[in-house]
């Protein structure tokens, strides 16, 4: 193997045969918050041999992609952040996209990642080559080994289209919220947006101020309560630069917030009926209209889909050049989106704001493992993987913010970097044993995915009456979410234990040995 | 009580007087129970509809109302009949099989005097914003308090919430949000008679027969038992390790899912939990 010891200055030029970096310790595959977070864990630990595959030109994932008018985060950016990487310049509490983007690409700068990215390298196939022990990864930049590999693509990063007949044959200007069309002029036109979850109820309000019409298609109403937003002042930024344990503060108090609104998730009735009173509360202060009202009053329990935050939404729907169209789209017929009761709505420009591909993670149709099955194939009852991690059948992959690592209510950055340190002590432990190749047995698998599934029972995912993302619609498994306490999840899968692991070692070779049995 | 679906109601007499509890039921392959003991100002619900819930994720939990009108031959009113109704309960409920005990504010010197008194029935202790001897500063503002109750002042409720929560969680919390506090205050039980009860609350020489497995939670900006007192229970008992958390004396309100995961680490048992030793902070 191939370690450089320096790093490598520039890739501009190089040919793929000779790429320094095309035989690795470590593929990681994406460059968004948690595939960048891995990398830093990386170049911390002086380990210097891997590769970051980004199949854009710029790092951020959803970060990159996401620039629709008003992009911004629900989480709140002093714990949508990373904790090794304190910021204490955010302008704002829930930071807009560009300042988020910013973050990401100063931390790939200043951590000294961007020669280890290969930019352009969309991954095509990647394949456990068995005999030499290593991921043979594809991509248009070439092909690269790796001992591990760890996929941080994200679950919120391949949009996901509606499945409306006549689509295709749509005379206007049709995009996706997540691949927005800036050279399309939205002023003075007539635009249709399909959707209203957290993309929509961002961009509704952006746009309805200089649209001739605005047409919002809504499946279900979601449920809305106040953004509590408030911008940082030079003070405080210089307290939290010059005192970042005030910042830290701010941290925890927002962590432990969210932590204790679980119990909304599992159906707790003070805590629904104190939830459910804020968010109808808002809707009565800011929805006047009676037919409006009506319209937006959800009709399943809180939670069950993602809570959204605004306070521009509502006032947004109750203008004269916004329509609320809530009889669902038959088809779409030229420039004309014709609802189940026959009704006509010309548009210039129909935005799909139809969310992501959560459930049927479009990477683990691209991965082969052992037996040369695909991971999709090995989830086609659902994603599942031990430790929330790695799957049997799988060696030496790691897979993050994959099953069951979603949050309700929190910060997925924390999910993200538990994840970091779970694989990061496991590299440690191959280097440190000379371990060639390292399996997760199917049976710790599946008994820790029946401690999910079990704890997934009695959650307002399951059983609030809703449709959601959270939930596989091919099997009604919770398999996006994670059904517990965040602190728990830490607790469980933030230290690698090799107990449920098949090791195979360069001084055992061809003699596989269960590591819970040594 | 509404707080969690399931829980099932019952008294328990003790003294001459009927003690109401709580028990969320047997948990399969659960360990010791635990036994949830409210403050001077509260009632199983009004302290705990936030833990209780998240402990009976796993655990079984029961909880009490402290009673605290008693008949005249067995008054006056003291900590021993707390004790004997903590104890009643925690023998019809679970018996021969000791639990886990945890007191909060008056209920953390209520658990700790059933630990010293009656060590057969507390496996673990987890004494959460309590004290052993009120002292000069806890008798000032007692004594401010029963000023403002026996004038019938307007002024008691906020004065309540400014000593009761974190001067960061009160700045920053929306207007609507402090008068929806202020306005549960008023509302909430009478705590006139255990407030007469801990101005002279003095357990220091018990304390050293404790011998259950002790956590010892303080609360950085706690203002009625200020966290000088936790690290004296801490010093006080033997097999005792102590955590911090930032929060007023309130931390049920503040934390509680931070108080929450401490109680259930230490439930688990985790190796860095020695005797002695002092719990690193846990930041997001």
């Amino acid at each position: 193997m191939t370690t450089p010891d320096t790093a490598v200055t520039s890739e501009a030029g190089r040919s793929h045969e000779n790429d320094p970096l095309n035989n690795v310790d470590v593929i990681i595959i994406g460059t968004g918050f948690s595939g960048l977070g891995m990398g830093i864990q990386l170049v911390r630990e002086n380990n210097k041999s891997f590769v970051m595959l980004e199949r854009a030109a710029d790092v951020g994932g959803t970060w990159r992609d996401n620039t629709y008018p008003g992009a911004a985060c629900d989480i709140q950016s002093h714990l949508y952040s990373y904790s090794f990487r304190p910021n204490p310049d955010w302008s704002r509490v829930y930071a807009t996209q560009p300042e988020i983007l910013q973050y990401l690409q100063a931390a790939a700068r200043e951590e000294g990642l961007i020669p280890h990215i290969r930019f352009g390298a969309e991954v095509l196939d990647a394949r456990w080559d068995e005999t030499q022990e290593r991921w043979i990864v594809s991509t248009p930049r070439g092909t690269f080994a790796g001992k591990s590999l760890i996929t941080a693509s994200g679950h919120l990063s391949d949009p996901k289209f509606p499945n409306i007949k006549g689509i295709d044959g749509f005379t206007g200007e049709i995009f996706h919220s997540a691949q927005w069309d800036h050279s399309v002029e939205l002023e003075g036109k007539r635009i249709g947006v399909v959707g209203s979850g957290a993309s929509a109820i961002q961009i509704v309000p952006e746009i309805a101020e200089t649209a001739t019409h605005l047409t919002v298609f809504q499946r279900s109403a979601p449920y809305v309560i106040p953004r509590l937003d408030y911008f940082y002042t030079d003070a405080e930024r210089g307290m939290f630069r010059k005192f970042p344990h005030t910042a830290q503060a701010i941290r925890d108090e927002l962590f432990w917030g969210n932590e204790a609104r679980f119990p909304q998730r599992r159906g707790v009735p003070a805590f629904i009926d104190q939830i459910t009173e804020v968010a109808d509360n808002h809707r009565k202060t800011q929805v006047t209209d009676p037919v409006l009202y009506k319209q937006l009053t959800p009709d399943y329990a809180i939670g069950c889909k993602r809570i959204l935050i605004s306070n521009d939404y509502y006032p947004a729907l109750g203008r004269p050049n916004v329509t609320l169209e809530t009889d669902g789209i038959s088809h779409i017929e030229g420039n004309a989106v014709i609802t189940s009761t026959g009704e006509r709505h010309e548009l210039d420009v129909l935005i799909l704001s139809t969310g992501f591909e959560a459930s049927d993670l479009p990477i683990s149709h691209r991965i082969y493992g052992k037996s040369g099955a695909s991971l999709a194939e090995h989830w086609s009852n659902g994603g599942q993987a031990y430790a929330c991690t790695t799957v049997s059948g799988f060696p030496n992959l790691f897979v993050m913010l994959g099953p069951n690592t979603g949050l309700g209510a929190g910060s997925i950055i924390y999910m993200a970097e538990t994840q970091i340190s779970y694989i990061a002590g496991a590299l440690k432990y191959m280097r440190e044993n000379s371990v060639s190749s390292l399996e997760v047995t199917a049976e710790a698998e599946e008994e820790y995915v029946k401690t999910i599934d079990e704890r997934a029972q009695g959650t307002v995912w399951l059983s609030g009456g809703c449709e959601s993302w959270y939930v596989d619609p091919r099997n009604g498994r919770l398999t996006t979410l994670w059904p517990d306490f965040m602190s728990q999840f830490r607790k469980e899968n933030g230290t690698f234990k090799d107990a449920a692991y098949v090791v195979k070692t360069h001084a055992n070779q061809g003699q596989p040995m269960f590591a819970g049995g040594r | 009580m509404s707080f969690y679906p399931g829980i099932t109601e019952g008294t328990v007499r003790a003294d001459g007087v009927e003690v109401k509890y709580y028990d969320s039921g047997e948990k399969p392959g659960g360990g010791a129970p635990i036994v949830l003991l409210h403050g001077t100002g509260g009632s199983a619900e009004n302290n705990f509809a936030a833990l209780l819930p998240m402990l009976s994720f796993r655990h079984r939990v029961i909880a009490l109302d402290f009673v605290d009108e008693i008949p005249e031959e067995s008054g006056p009113l003291a900590l021993d009949h707390f004790v004997s109704q903590a104890s009643a309960v925690i023998n019809k409920l679970s018996p021969g099989r000791p639990v886990t005990l945890v007191g909060y504010s008056l209920g953390a010197v209520v658990a700790a005097l059933v630990a010293a008194e009656q060590p057969e029935l507390v496996r673990n202790l987890v004494l959460v914003a309590g004290w052993m001897k009120t002292d000069e500063q806890q008798k000032l503002r007692n004594s401010v308090w029963q000023q403002l109750h026996d004038s019938q002042s307007a002024a008691l409720a906020e004065f309540m919430l400014l000593t009761a929560f974190s001067s960061r969680f009160v700045a920053t919390r929306p207007p609507a949000e402090l008068q929806k506090l202020i306005a549960g205050i008023k509302a909430g039980p009478s705590r006139a008679r255990k407030m007469r009860v801990n101005r002279t609350v003095d357990i220091s020489a018990k304390l050293s027969a404790v011998r259950a497995r002790t956590l010892v939670i303080g609360c950085s900006d706690d203002q009625m038992a200020p966290i000088r007192h936790s690290h004296a229970l801490f010093g006080a008992i033997d097999d005792s390790r102590f955590v911090e958390i930032s929060s007023g004396h309130a931390v049920v309100h503040e934390r509680p899912a931070e108080l929450f995961t401490r109680i259930d680490n230490f439930v688990q048992g985790h190796a860095s939990d020695d005797a002695g030793a002092v719990l690193a902070p846990v930041h997001a």
